[in-house]
């Protein structure tokens, strides 16, 4: 990690309403700024932290080793509670890999100026963490290596998928955003990859990022059809975004469990994510931050910001929840009804309750403006989102699976050494895959920032 | 042009040697013959493959054929039509015309399939531990039998459980006259334990037939009739054809049930209350005092038991002459006298027989321990029992045992027994052995094999004939000795045909005898118990541990708890609160001098004070299945008073819960009221469940209109939960064991469960409007697994199966969460294909498997086909002769396992099948019908027949 000019503590004094890039900023400030990390040697940090993502890593890999070894029953799902942690993973970290593009894509679209700085690493974060997310529907089957049954293939069998299971939606929602967003990611790069090439002192270097950016010249036509390529590219990734989590939602509400058919699921699910993913933003913005020295780029204005998100988003989950109550209350259903008793009164429902206070109380403490200026509050109450935002995955499978229609096949969850490994150890793999990204590609988007601060100083 | 010019260097480069000296051509060469014998080396071993050179006679491959036997229970025949697959025996049923089977089964029977194949049988006879042959113990006998012969069998000691066979009574008759100082002491853990009251009062032994068929009302005192046992199939039979309510039916048979410990018996009574044994024997005396009995002592009845009397006695004097007392094993000798008087007064419907165990005028173990601990037994012979075990505590047995110098032990496997006897005897299973058995009305029947035994085993007969000193006998010879007549044999080979054939003895059913009055006996009324009286119960899962081998028993869940793999000390919650005891604390049951260690199970329905604890568990020895599970009842047992121990301390012990369920025991509340519907007689007739049969509008596709279009209907009335379907249909699908652990994380792979709805207590000991409902797959129309399967595992077929496609299935696992019923069974691990609990993916295994039905791999899905090989099998045989499938061609394995017929099976599309029938009849609905599954298995709801003397319900 590179020493940085500003130490973290004083941070703080940065102005909300002052501009997002400093008007000193030159042109060459911000291509040193994110070519800098990437043409010097490792640091220590970033070894070290490279080497616990490494482990981390190997978990993952040994544990999905061992469950293929072993089968599925290494989880503490149960005849009842079929479905555990991998799904709750899943849904948690196709969440977190909405937000990525949705910053990208949306704010682009609004044209939001701020988001110059951060689109970046959050398309990558969204890269990563849909990509981890797509091993969950896998691992989680029964018989793995039969997953690609869910393609339609021509095969001996004259066998095609069953077009009405919300699970053959989720493969192909999952499959499109994944590579959607890795090209919308990636075109996105191509002019920050040129620069690099151009900052490059080795000829592998050269090579490197020369092959990558495609032979970017920066000049006008280019600049022109790559405006245009990325707004439509944006265009299309808005209904993308909300399609993926509106199907995750879906592969609960196209069912006839209660606390799961429900019409609402699918754009809560796509609020839950942006609320999840917002939250995940703000922690890897101050890591980079903190770690690249990138202060004066991603600024306290951009934490502010997102924490006036998090809290709208808050807001609206804490609406869906209480319409969750209140359309089984009034829909009348004896078994819809008695889930939501279960839900307060239940063996879960310290589990509930601790996602009610993570969710929709603890954010709500961006009213105040003050908290919104320290760094250090908005990543830890991030942090305990993402920890209600699982537990609210967690809790959907656990709560409906565990008390459904019958009471004689009610049953608890109990988790296994298992659920617990593969919860974990995939942070590994994203900080590994994050790490090996922060240090070869540009972490912010140069020529937006170039162009923000153009328009700043215009203005 | 250029073509021409090539010139040949290149390949002549190639084909000269290279550096290594080989050549192209030798490398090539050396590849071939490398492969050739790659080729040769690696394949498969070669398996000579030899066709029938002469067919067995009405064998076809692939075609099951099937024989009548007869299956023991505690020494009485169950009459049994066992199915064979090219010799492989694979599935038992009832026989229809054995009284004591009426073509259904109990869940012992359909278990017995597995003690055959049992891996952990003893296969070769052992001394102390070393394998021997059957000679070695033929030439260790001589010398003991010699001996014998001079001292006209003093000393010799032949131990059995109960006998009725009459070839194995023949044969000991016939040892006796070889050896006529020898004793032969007989007894069985789990008796009912009326034999000796029946002698008190008629003055001699006699057998009590209850003819259920006559009666009205029934009033049992702690009976247990509806309870695993002998007799379980006949009398359950019998109670569930006199509350059979159908469209008409005025009146139905009402139950009262006084018990100290929840039974079978309780949860099948109109009325069931819960009170203490001696409070039992005090309104024993109640109630004959009111008819007329001098002598009896003013009991003492609460003011509650006093009104249950009241309407109870009311009752019973409206029904003179169709009223029946049972009287249970936990009453005093004489309070059950009094019971028999009651029953004389009441000219109750019971036919009483002679005896028909030979075994019971002998002395019992007390007996043979003070002979034993006299040093006076020079030689036992334990055929078929484990005393070690399951004696009572206070006999000392396994201390009296070692006193004796030749200790002979034959059985199936290895127990606590033969651990402590010189001669280990392998014994053949049941179905590898020529015999013959009597039902507990007397009805003879033949033991026939359906294989030659798997090991080297004998049966009892051929024992006892090389103990009368013959080298190698036959037991077909034997038992066919027994039944060809004296003097002329004409016609005696086409009997003994047809009685193979129909698997009874014709006429050999024992005729009722004329008794006398009753006597009065003295009796004495022992105040309440302060302290806890402690019940024990024939456990319903293993017995009198005699079971405790069996996987498919230890994983069977026990009608009331809901346990598996083990028992518990029963207990109220009151009982259990004043004791600061909770579900699943372990305690230390001290009953004088002795205690033992168990695991609190609280369960309504026990008399505040009365705890309860099932035998069979706590065994030693019992293979890798059934060693170290539950609390050994019989290590508190004493031989006065069997069943009840009275001044019984509960302390706490060390911490830890050992609760296995296999499901949840539901309580009845206006919440689960839809589930399960309670009717009264009266109700029934305007009864309207339509809006449970509401067609919901639907996206999927409607079943095509294809005959027939199977369903099922369950009559929950019917149904007394004694789970016999459980394991029938585990035997028929190869429905795999999980063990312990797997079922406390919560998995199971039933197929079809019991669901049982507890009844609300009002006063706090009556229970009423409680059942039973088995649940299998219930085979929706609209089905709401099929849509949610992403590669279609789960379909429709056009005869409205749903079906799994275990090939196709990749383990998703949505359709089970999708599935409202939760009936569908997911292997979490390969529990039948590598990942077998302990040893039960023995090799000797495979052969019980059904080959018609494919044993599933881990990672698939499974449930109920409605048993799809019968209807397939069902299917091509009406193909065949060019006709519809007949009704009644498809008898699922639930079905004909059923001793109550509480489940029928049927085609939809014929008006005239018993399935139509029911359907419309009143009490009709489809569980959780308002789903819009349209259910193909719908139920009958629960009908009782409640005393409107006594409070209902809320009251």
């Amino acid at each position: 990690m590179t020493a940085t000019g500003i130490p973290f503590q004083a941070e703080r004094s940065a102005k909300p309403e002052g501009p997002f890039v400093p008007a000193s900023f030159k042109d060459s400030t911000a291509v040193d700024l994110v070519a800098r990390p990437v043409f010097e040697g490792p640091g220590r940090g970033w070894l070290l932290a490279f080497l616990a993502a490494s482990l981390g890593t190997l978990a993952f890999g040994g544990t999905i080793i061992w469950l293929f070894v072993s089968g599925v029953g290494v989880w503490g799902i149960n005849s009842s509670v079929v479905w555990g942690s991998p799904v709750a993973n899943y849904v948690w970290w196709i969440g977190i890999g909405n937000a990525g593009t949705l910053i990208s894509a949306l704010l682009l679209i609004t044209r939001q100026p701020w988001r110059a700085s951060i689109n970046r690493f959050a398309e990558a974060m969204t890269i990563f963490a849909v990509a981890i997310a797509g091993m969950f529907p896998i691992i989680h089957l029964g018989r793995p290596m039969y997953f690609y049954w869910l393609a339609p293939y021509p095969n001996t069998m004259t066998l095609w998928p069953q077009w009405r299971s919300a699970l053959v939606w989720d493969f192909w929602a999952i499959t499109s955003y994944l590579l959607f967003s890795i090209m919308f990611w990636y075109s996105g790069m191509i002019p920050d990859l040129a620069a690099l090439r151009d900052r490059a002192r080795t000829r592998t270097a050269q090579l490197f990022y020369g092959m990558l950016a495609l032979g970017w010249r920066g000049s006008a036509r280019h600049w022109k059809v790559y405006r245009t390529f990325s707004v439509t590219m944006a265009a299309l990734a808005v209904p993308l975004v909300c399609s993926v989590h509106s199907i995750v939602g879906l592969d609960f509400a196209a069912s006839l469990m209660p606390g799961w058919q429900e019409p609402i699921f699918p754009p809560y699910f796509v609020v839950g994510a942006m609320f999840s993913g917002f939250a995940m933003v703000v922690v890897l913005a101050a890591l980079i931050r903190w770690g690249y020295g990138l202060q004066s780029v991603v600024t306290v204005r951009h934490f502010d910001i997102i924490a006036q998100i998090l809290a709208a988003s808050a807001l609206i989950m804490g609406i869906s929840y209480a319409t969750e109550w209140f359309s089984a209350w009034y829909g009348g259903r004896e078994a819809d009804r008695s889930l939501i008793v279960y839900y307060f009164t239940g063996p879960y429902a310290p589990l509930y309750w601790a996602m009610l206070l993570f969710n929709v109380v603890l954010p709500q403490i961006f009213w105040f403006p003050a908290a919104r200026q320290s760094i250090l509050l908005i990543c830890l109450v991030s942090i305990l989102i993402n920890v209600g935002m699982w537990l609210e995955r967690i809790l959907i499978v656990w709560m409906t699976l565990s008390h459904d229609y019958l009471p004689s096949m009610y049953r608890l969850y109990f988790t296994k050494p298992a659920d617990w490994l593969l919860t974990f150890a995939p942070l590994g793999l994203f900080a590994l895959l994050f790490l090996l990204f922060a240090k070869f590609l540009p972490t912010v988007s140069i020529h937006e920032v170039q162009e923000l601060r153009r328009e700043e100083a215009k203005a | 042009m250029p073509s021409l010019n090539i010139d040949p260097p290149r390949s002549k480069r190639t084909a000269a040697p290279s550096d290594f000296g080989i050549g192209r051509r030798e490398a090539l060469k050396l590849l071939a013959a490398n492969m050739a014998l790659i080729a040769s080396g690696c394949s498969k071993p070669s398996e000579e493959i030899v066709p029938y050179v002469t067919m067995p006679e009405r064998l076809v491959p692939g075609v099951p054929l099937k024989f009548a036997t007869t299956l023991p229970l505690a020494g009485y025949g169950r009459g049994a039509i066992v199915t064979s697959y090219e010799g492989r025996p694979t599935k038992i049923e009832g026989n229809p015309l054995h009284p004591a089977s009426l073509g259904s089964t109990d869940v012992f029977a359909e278990a017995d399939i597995f003690n055959l194949y049992d891996p952990s049988r003893t296969q070769a006879p052992t001394q102390a531990g070393e394998i021997r042959a059957w000679e070695d113990f033929f030439t260790a006998w001589q010398p003991v039998a010699a001996g014998h012969r001079q001292d006209k069998g003093t000393g010799l000691v032949l131990l059995t459980g109960r006998v009725t066979s009459p070839t194995l009574l023949r044969q000991i008759k016939a040892l006796q006259t070889a050896f006529p100082a020898m004793a032969w002491h007989a007894y069985e853990p789990a008796d009912n334990g009326l034999a000796q009251s029946v002698k008190l009062a008629f003055g001699r032994p006699l057998d009590i037939l209850p003819r259920i068929g006559d009666a009205d009302v029934i009033l049992s005192l702690d009976s247990r009739f509806l309870d695993a046992g002998p007799q379980q199939i006949m009398l359950s039979r019998a109670f569930s054809d006199k509350r059979r309510v159908r469209r008409g039916t005025k009146d139905m048979l009402r139950l009262y049930a006084v018990e100290a410990a929840p039974t079978l018996t309780g949860a099948n009574a109109d009325h069931a209350l819960a009170v203490t044994p001696p409070e039992i024997e005090h309104l024993a005396c109640a109630i004959a005092l009111r008819f007329g009995a001098n002598g009896v002592p003013n009991p003492n009845l609460s003011p509650e038991l006093s009104h249950f009397a009241d309407a109870v006695l009311a009752d019973l004097k409206a029904h003179q002459g169709r009223a029946l007392v049972f009287g249970g094993p936990t009453l005093s000798p004489n309070a059950q006298v009094l019971v028999h008087w009651i029953n004389a007064k009441l000219g109750a419907p019971i036919a009483y027989i002679d005896p028909v165990a030979g075994s019971d005028a002998q002395p019992g173990l007390p007996e043979l321990v003070q002979k034993l601990s006299a040093g006076q037994v020079k030689t036992l012979i334990a055929i078929e029992c484990n005393p070690v075990y399951d004696s009572p505590a206070d006999l000392n047995f396994a201390a009296a045992l070692e006193k004796v110098p030749f200790r002979v032990h034959f059985g199936l496997g290895e127990n606590e027994t033969s651990a402590l006897c010189e001669w280990q005897l392998p014994a053949s299973h049941p179905l590898e052995s020529w015999s013959d058995l009597r039902g507990p009305d007397g009805t003879a029947s033949i033991v026939q094999p359906l294989i030659e035994p798997l090991y080297d085993t004998r049966t009892p007969h051929e024992l006892l004939a090389i103990l009368a000193g013959y080298i190698s006998p036959s037991s077909y010879q034997i038992v066919k000795e027994t039944w060809r007549p004296q003097g002329k044999a004409d016609g005696f080979d086409d009997q003994w045909r047809k009685s193979l054939e129909d698997g009874v003895i014709a006429g050999s059913a024992a005729k009722p005898v004329n008794v006398g009055e009753p006597a009065l006996p003295e009796i004495k009324l022992a105040p309440a118990a302060e302290a806890i009286t402690l019940v024990l119960l024939a456990d319903p899962s293993v017995w009198d541990g005699r079971y405790a081998p069996n996987p498919w028993l230890q994983e069977c869940p026990k009608p009331l708890t809901k346990q598996v793999w083990g028992n518990g000390l029963g207990l109220n919650e009151a009982t259990a609160a004043k004791a600061g005891l909770t579900h699943g604390s372990r305690v230390r049951i001290v009953h004088g001098s002795r205690n033992i260690e168990a695991a609190v199970f609280v369960q309504e329905g026990h008399a505040d004070g009365a705890a309860s604890l099932t035998l069979g568990y706590g065994r030693w020895i019992a293979g890798p299945i059934g060693s170290d599970l539950g609390a050994n009842g019989f290590a508190l047992r004493e031989t006065a008073s069997p069943w009840v121990l009275d001044g019984v301390k509960i302390e706490k012990a060390a911490s830890g819960n050992g609760l296995a369920l296999a499901a949840l025991v539901t309580k009845l509340d206006a919440k689960t009221e839809d589930l399960y519907p309670v009717l009264s007689l009266a109700e029934v007739p305007s009864a309207n469940f339509e809006r449970n049969r509401e067609h919901h509008p639907s996206l999927l596709p409607d079943v095509r209109e294809v005959e027939p279009a199977w369903a099922m209907v369950i009559d929950n009335s019917a149904c007394i939960g004694c789970n016999a379907c459980v394991i029938a249909c585990q035997a028929e699908n190869n429905v795999p064991v999980v063990g312990p652990e797997e079922i406390e994380q919560g998995r199971v792979m039933h197929w079809l469960r019991i669901d049982y709805y507890e009844g609300k207590r009002s006063p706090p000991q009556q229970m009423h409007a409680n059942g039973f409902q088995p649940v299998p797959c219930m085979h929706c129309e609209k089905a709401p697994c099929e849509p949610v399967c992403p590669v279609e595992a789960s379909v429709h077929n056009s005869e409205g199966l749903n079906l799994q496609v275990y090939n196709r299935c990749i383990g998703t696992r949505y359709c089970e969460a999708n599935c409202p019923y939760k009936v569908r069974r997911f292997n979490f691990f390969g529990y039948a294909s590598g990942q077998e609990y302990k040893n039960l993916g023995a090799e000797v295994l495979y052969a019980q498997k059904n080959p018609e039905v494919t044993v599933r791999a881990r990672g698939v899905m499974e449930k109920c086909t409605y048993c799809i090989q019968r209807i397939a099998r069902a299917t091509h045989t009406a193909a065949k002769e060019n006709r519809e499938i007949p009704e009644g061609a498809v008898v699922t394995a639930c079905e004909a396992a059923c001793p109550t017929r509480a489940i029928s099976f049927g085609d939809l599309k014929k008006s005239a099948s018993e399935v139509s029938k029911l359907r419309t009849e009143p009490q009709h609905y489809a569980l959780l019908g308002h789903l819009g599954t349209q259910p193909r298995t719908t139920y009958l709801a629960k009908v009782i027949n409640p005393n409107s003397g006594l409070e209902r319900g809320e009251g």
